[in-house]
């Protein structure tokens, strides 16, 4: 079971960034859940979601709420609130654009910086600094190969009829990879 | 002297000597059978002295919560929008507890037709002022006359229906001489036309006498419509079907 | 058919046209609005009735005047729109119209908060409205066992012609997960319904048809139901020192945090209630004599489901206490379940009945 948390500010993707990772899971045939931050919240300001996938696929998802975190995404500063929701060790993906360098982690944290909106307009994708730090987590974290990703993601935006951005999206996601 | 004969399917009323429900029932069941809508209707039934209709013209009839009649007809009208369906309801709930319901309705200019009967009281629960209730008259809860400076002034349905919204057919009729019978009979079939020749929501309020709660014989309380309830509540078509004006 | 990702708020929707829906009538509410929204255009697609009502009692009497005519009618709403379906409720119920209420629970009193609870949990199961009546309520714990009984819920209502009840979450709504979407049902013609001839009405089984003393001939009707509708999952029950008994998504949570407890050597047990009315009593005759309590697990902020609880155990001869763990708002984790768990372990907390 892989737990994540994708957090930040609304507007910054992380709700379709945690739901494109359930989805290449749930594409896997593996059981997946994603649950976004309900209430106030959604309503602009914070935003997060969680993301829980079994690894193999015999496995179920339990308990679909935050828990202990294998991974944290944290788009901006705030979202690092949910270290608290983290395992000992966790991995936190860092957007170094909103989250400053000396930040006092856990000890333990594998902390990875990625400057996901800077790399996000570099490619022409002002939109895409979910993917970039989406990219960076599968690929920090070994959660898919590539290859897979990048055409999951792309089978993604095709069913929800924005296939036409897939080759912005698929610089964003490279350059995630590239980041770390 | 020509004798109308008694629609085939209406049975005997219990409504209090006197009381205009009668009438009213026998005008509709008339309409519905000249329309030959007996095989094709469905009575909503109010809560109050309406409740009394139930059965009275045969086949398919609906007992609703007090107020919710037309939400009701709604429902049966987009579901079997070929059948003809109308509430037969009180002022008090038509107009009072009902009123979100039968706007709304309207609003929607939804094809239901609405019959409100209008004996200015709560005449089930033993007459309590309504919102019909005219400025001054006395009810078990207005014992020294309605104050409207309180209560608010009498509502005006069909007038509020057809100056507000697009709906079909508006109108109000009373059944206290036979010449006002005459002309709601024709309001009855135009309200039931409008509706099976899909041009939408249409709502025929009567004036009716109510002896027990008024405290009149009745013979004194079609006086009290035609002088008193009369000159508050102007009977005629407020909203005319498109190109059949004034045919009541 | 495959999987696909379902929000729980959509899945129940079509699961819900799937199995033959095709009226509704409901007004926007947080957080079951997605079903409204999904239906505005999903219903048209299908040649299907679909009506934003003015509020909610006039939605529910929209679906009782439906319904009453044939029609699958559906309403749905949350917290303050449920309280104004209730009047409706009873006037369904004594005219034996089936009609199914989607229930999206938010948590709290009042206006409440947007946030996911149980605390509806007596308005549904003790009636919630005036009289003596009964709706078989639902409870899943995952959106494909949510679309399961959208799938189903008709041909419950319709065969005992009561209303039938889904009650859910606001973050089972939310939540998206995999779900194999059943095919297109033909529901099976009923024989009775009002069509304008007045030939069937209401049909003789209705209790309006029965007469004076209907509703009190709907006690078989609800015996019946008692009888052939125990449903529950169950875990660890015959060796069990303490049982949980939590539904929807708390019973998810427990379920897991028993497993896991169970693995750590713990004997933990666990009923998760399928359905609330009728409650699962029959679960409780497979518990371990020898237990030493049973606890509710509930999203409520002072115990509801505890009752029922306690009421089973008193009914099945278990004389333990009866603890209750009311978490307020949201979902307890598992972290949380296991903590009571050991709190009463150790005698730190005190029972509720």
């Amino acid at each position: 079971m892989k737990e994540i948390i994708f957090a930040g500010f609304g507007g910054q993707g992380v709700l379709t960034g945690g739901l494109i990772i359930a989805y290449m899971a749930a594409n896997k045939d593996l059981n997946a859940v994603w649950m976004p931050a309900y209430g106030p919240t959604m309503r602009g300001g914070k935003a997060n979601c969680v993301v829980k996938f079994a690894e193999t696929s015999d496995e179920r998802v339990g308990s679909p709420v935050m828990e202990q975190a294998d991974i944290l995404i944290a788009m901006n500063e705030p979202a690092l609130d949910y270290l608290s929701f983290c395992k000992p060790g966790a991995t936190v993906i860092a957007n170094s654009s909103s989250v400053r360098s000396d930040y006092p982690f856990p000890e333990g944290t594998q902390v990875v910086f990625a400057d996901c909106l800077g790399l996000a307009r570099q490619v022409g994708n002002d939109k895409g600094q979910n993917l970039v730090a989406a990219a960076a987590a599968i690929k920090t974290c070994g959660l898919f190969d590539p290859d897979y990703a990048v055409a999951t993601m792309c089978q993604f935006f095709e069913e929800k009829g924005k296939g036409k951005f897939n080759d912005l999206n698929v610089k964003a996601m490279q350059a995630g990879f590239d980041a770390v | 002297m020509p004798v109308k004969k008694l629609p085939e399917k209406l049975k005997a009323n219990a409504f209090c000597p006197g009381c205009g429900h009668g009438t009213i029932l026998r005008l509709i069941a008339e309409a519905v059978e000249e329309l030959e809508l007996n095989d094709n209707k469905c009575l909503v039934l109010g809560v109050g002295c309406s409740c009394n209709g139930n059965g009275m013209l045969g086949g398919d009839d609906f007992q609703c919560a007090h107020g919710r009649a037309a939400a009701v007809a709604v429902g049966m009208k987009r579901f079997r929008p070929g059948m003809c369906v109308f509430t037969y309801q009180g002022d008090g709930d038509a107009g009072v507890i009902g009123l979100a319901e039968t706007l709304n309705a309207a609003y929607r200019n939804e094809k239901i037709t609405v019959f409100v009967v209008n004996n200015t009281n709560f005449g089930m629960t033993g007459g309590q002022m309504s919102w019909t209730t005219l400025p001054g008259q006395k009810t078990t809860t207005s014992v020294r006359g309605r104050d409207c400076s309180v209560t608010g002034a009498p509502i005006h349905l069909p007038e509020l229906i057809a100056t507000q919204f697009d709906v079909a057919y508006a109108a109000r009729a009373s059944v206290h001489d036979v010449k006002h019978i005459t002309q709601a009979k024709k309001m009855v079939l135009n309200a039931l036309q409008a509706q099976m020749n899909e041009e939408g929501y249409s709502i025929v309020e009567f004036l009716s006498s109510c002896p027990t709660n008024w405290h009149l014989s009745p013979i004194d309380s079609n006086k009290f419509i035609a002088e008193q309830v009369l000159a508050a509540y102007p009977v005629g078509e407020f909203k005319s079907r498109k190109g059949k004006e004034g045919q009541a | 058919m495959a999987k696909k990702l379902w929000k729980g708020n959509e899945a129940v929707a079509e699961a819900a046209i799937r199995g033959g829906c095709n009226f509704f009538a409901g007004y926007p509410i947080t957080p079951s609005t997605e079903v409204l929204e999904y239906l505005s255009w999903r219903m048209p697609q299908v040649d299907r009735v679909f009506i934003q009502a003015e509020n909610e009692i006039a939605s529910i009497n929209m679906v009782s005047g439906a319904s009453a005519c044939g029609a699958r009618a559906l309403t749905a709403t949350s917290g303050p729109g449920g309280s104004l379906k209730v009047e409706g409720m009873s006037y369904a119920a004594r005219n034996s119209i089936p009609y199914v209420l989607l229930n999206v629970q938010r948590w709290g009193t009042g206006l409440g908060a947007l946030e996911s609870g149980q605390t509806d949990y007596f308005k549904e199961v003790k009636g919630g409205g005036h009289g003596d009546f009964k709706n078989i309520v639902y409870t899943p714990a995952s959106v494909q066992e949510l679309a399961d009984v959208a799938y189903e819920a008709w041909d419950v209502a319709e065969k005992y012609r009561v209303g039938v009840t889904i009650l859910t979450e606001a973050y089972l709504g939310q939540m998206m997960e995999e779900v194999e979407m059943p095919p297109f049902k033909d529901p099976v013609p009923r024989d009775w319904g009002i069509d304008g001839t007045g030939r069937f009405g209401l049909g003789k089984h209705s209790v309006m048809m029965r007469g004076p003393g209907g509703m009190a001939l709907q006690g078989k009707v609800y015996a019946q139901i008692r009888a052939e509708m125990q449903r529950w999952e169950e875990y660890g029950l015959e060796d069990a020192e303490y049982v949980l008994v939590a539904f929807g998504l708390p019973g998810r949570v427990c379920m897991d945090a028993v497993k896991r407890m169970r693995s750590a050597g713990v004997k933990a047990g666990m009923i998760r209630p399928k359905l609330v009315w009728p409650f699962p009593e029959d679960a409780f005759k497979r518990v371990n004599p020898q237990v030493k309590g049973f606890a509710s697990i509930e999203s409520t902020d002072f115990g509801m489901l505890v009752e029922d609880v306690a009421l089973c155990a008193k009914k099945y001869g278990f004389h333990v206490p009866v603890y209750c763990y009311a978490h307020g708002k949201g979902v307890p984790g598992v972290s949380k379940v296991t903590d009571f768990y050991h709190s009463m372990e150790n005698g730190d907390v005190k029972e509720a009945f």
